[in-house]
């Protein structure tokens, strides 16, 4: 039985608002999403209203799970697979690698909580140091979702230690360029 | 609490206050726009677009302006495909 | 006789250890408090300051800001944590293994001595992480005013200020935007019927993402009514509920449809999680 909520609005399907919302992400504009979809602006912006409206109203959550399977599918849709941002050439296999190697991710993901927890905004970090976009690490985040998953219930030990370890080296690194934390000073 | 202690606590909150106000924000900052009005001609025929033939295909020569169906939106509707 | 009463366990050493693990992790927690206490007092008006001072509509330099102290107090937090369970735990185990078997009666008091222990370092853990929880809720709440009421205003008076202004761009006849628009919309030249696309300012744009912080705030007093009263009366959250939307419609006419469908789940989904 098809669900009314995944009907597309201004032909604008689920798939393609996933893949625009992604590619908004990487540094495209609104016109170019808009050009990209072959639509116009006013019609771009009223599915951009609507479809997050669809998914207030989904209780079953079907919609926005759906959203996050298209959006790291985001750089296959055939409609913006001739577009992309501008990036340097170091950024490019940057965003390869995030996209292939689940423990580049893995550790810049950690990176980027640990800066915010410092008071840096941990998505320009990862920009400034790696030329990997917000939209592109958020895809990154949907590829490798799952296999986390599974990584955890196989072995949850061998995860935290990883993770553990990404924290105290990202820890040190932000701890330092502040010059320390306010309480280092007291030991038990 | 002696004065050193209370000297960390100040300089870190110092510092931390300067760090989030001197960082970019992430994309730059927002660029403000004017409201404004726009037209677009057929860049086929150089028609204009009257409301009566709709929003998609161009009147006189069958230019698509967009290629999707307009569904029931909240100011753009049905009624507005040609 | 079998001579039961005879061993009687004594280490007199064991109970000064415990004495001094147990003064050492008062005083350390103490101290770690006293920083705390330090650093969101200090916090809280810095926060309200930068608050005021970020431009950005988003409020994300204050965002940066808190997430910083935020991840200072964690850093407190995992701080007493670990040395709970390398310092505290394992002291707990390595004098409870020294001493004689609880049921031989010849250990008794050192047995409740470490048990006595035990209660008052954890509680003493709740304690911190209690305030801990406080610090946190008080930087979060440390926030100047978004002006959201005045911003709508001046937007409002903008808008009449603006929507006369506009002239066709294919016949130059003068055009009338009929309503506050939100998102870019066609309108139609009354003299020639091109369609325009009028593209409303950034700042309006932005607003219509504070439509419903607004509405919010405008109705936060019923929400405060529902939060304040025990047992919880489902019926001023529901009253709160509608206010709300009714707001939010206000500010937002053009997606009443929408926003009431997002009002029936929400009335749904409350009445499943609580009642």
């Amino acid at each position: 039985m098809s669900n009314p909520l995944l009907e597309p609005i201004h032909g604008i399907s689920l798939e393609d608002y996933s893949a625009a919302c992604a590619k908004l992400g990487s540094g495209l504009s609104e016109n170019e999403v808009a050009t990209a979809l072959g639509v116009e602006l006013p019609v771009w912006q009223e599915a951009n209203l609507l479809w997050p409206e669809r998914m207030k109203e989904d209780s079953t959550f079907q919609i926005v799970t759906l959203f996050g399977q298209y959006f790291g599918a985001a750089d296959q849709h055939p409609k913006f697979s001739n577009l992309q941002a501008t990036v340097s050439e170091e950024g490019a296999g940057n965003i390869q690698k995030i996209k292939t190697d689940k423990d580049f991710y893995q550790e810049l993901e950690v990176a980027r909580q640990v800066a915010y927890d410092h008071g840096l905004d941990g998505a320009s970090w990862i920009t400034d140091k790696y030329g990997i976009t917000l939209g592109d690490f958020q895809v990154a985040a949907s590829l490798w979702n799952e296999q986390i998953h599974k990584d955890i219930a196989a072995d949850y030990q061998k995860y935290n230690q990883t993770q553990d370890a990404y924290k105290q080296k990202y820890t040190q690194l932000f701890a330092n360029a502040q010059g320390g934390n306010v309480a280092d000073d007291i030991e038990f | 609490m002696s004065d050193t202690e209370k000297k960390t606590t100040q300089s870190y909150l110092e510092q931390l206050k300067q760090k989030a106000l001197s960082q970019e924000n992430y994309g730059g900052e927002i660029k403000y726009e004017q409201a404004g009005m726009q037209v677009y001609d057929c860049p086929e025929c150089g028609a204009g677009r009257a409301l009566a033939d709709g929003l998609t295909v161009c009147a006189y020569c069958g230019f698509k302006f967009m290629t999707v169906t307009l569904s029931d939106g909240i100011h753009i509707k049905k009624i507005d495909n040609s | 006789m079998f001579g039961f009463f005879k061993n009687k366990y004594d280490n007199p050493a064991l109970l000064e250890e415990i004495r001094q693990t147990e003064e050492k992790w008062f005083v350390f927690l103490d101290k770690l408090e006293t920083r705390l206490d330090e650093l969101c007092t200090a916090a809280v008006p810095e926060l309200i300051a930068v608050f005021d001072q970020d431009t950005d509509p988003y409020k994300r330099a204050h965002g940066r800001m808190l997430t910083g102290l935020i991840g200072q107090i964690n850093q407190m937090r995992q701080k007493a944590i670990t040395a709970k369970e390398e310092r505290i735990i394992p002291f707990m185990y390595a004098s409870k293994s020294v001493l004689p078997d609880l049921i031989s009666g010849a250990g008794r008091e050192y047995h409740d001595r470490l048990y006595r222990f035990q209660m008052a370092c954890f509680d003493r853990h709740h304690q911190f992480e209690d305030k801990i929880n406080e610090g946190i809720t008080a930087l979060r709440s440390a926030e100047g005013n978004r002006g959201l009421e005045a911003t709508y205003q001046q937007q409002i008076a903008e808008f009449e200020r603006i929507k006369d202004k506009f002239l066709c761009k294919q016949c130059g006849g003068k055009m009338s935007i009929p309503k506050m628009y939100f998102i870019a919309t066609y309108i139609q030249c009354p003299f020639c019927q091109t369609q325009n696309t009028y593209t409303p300012s950034t700042e309006m744009q932005l607003l219509f993402h504070q439509a419903r912080p607004l509405a919010e705030q405008r109705t936060a007093h019923l929400l405060r009514a529902y939060e304040t009263q025990h047992p919880k009366n489902p019926v001023l959250y529901q009253q709160y509920l509608r206010a709300m939307f009714d707001e939010w419609n206000k500010i937002t006419p053009d997606m009443v449809a929408e926003n009431e469908r997002f009002y029936l789940r929400l009335l749904k989904d409350h009445s499943i999680n609580h009642y």
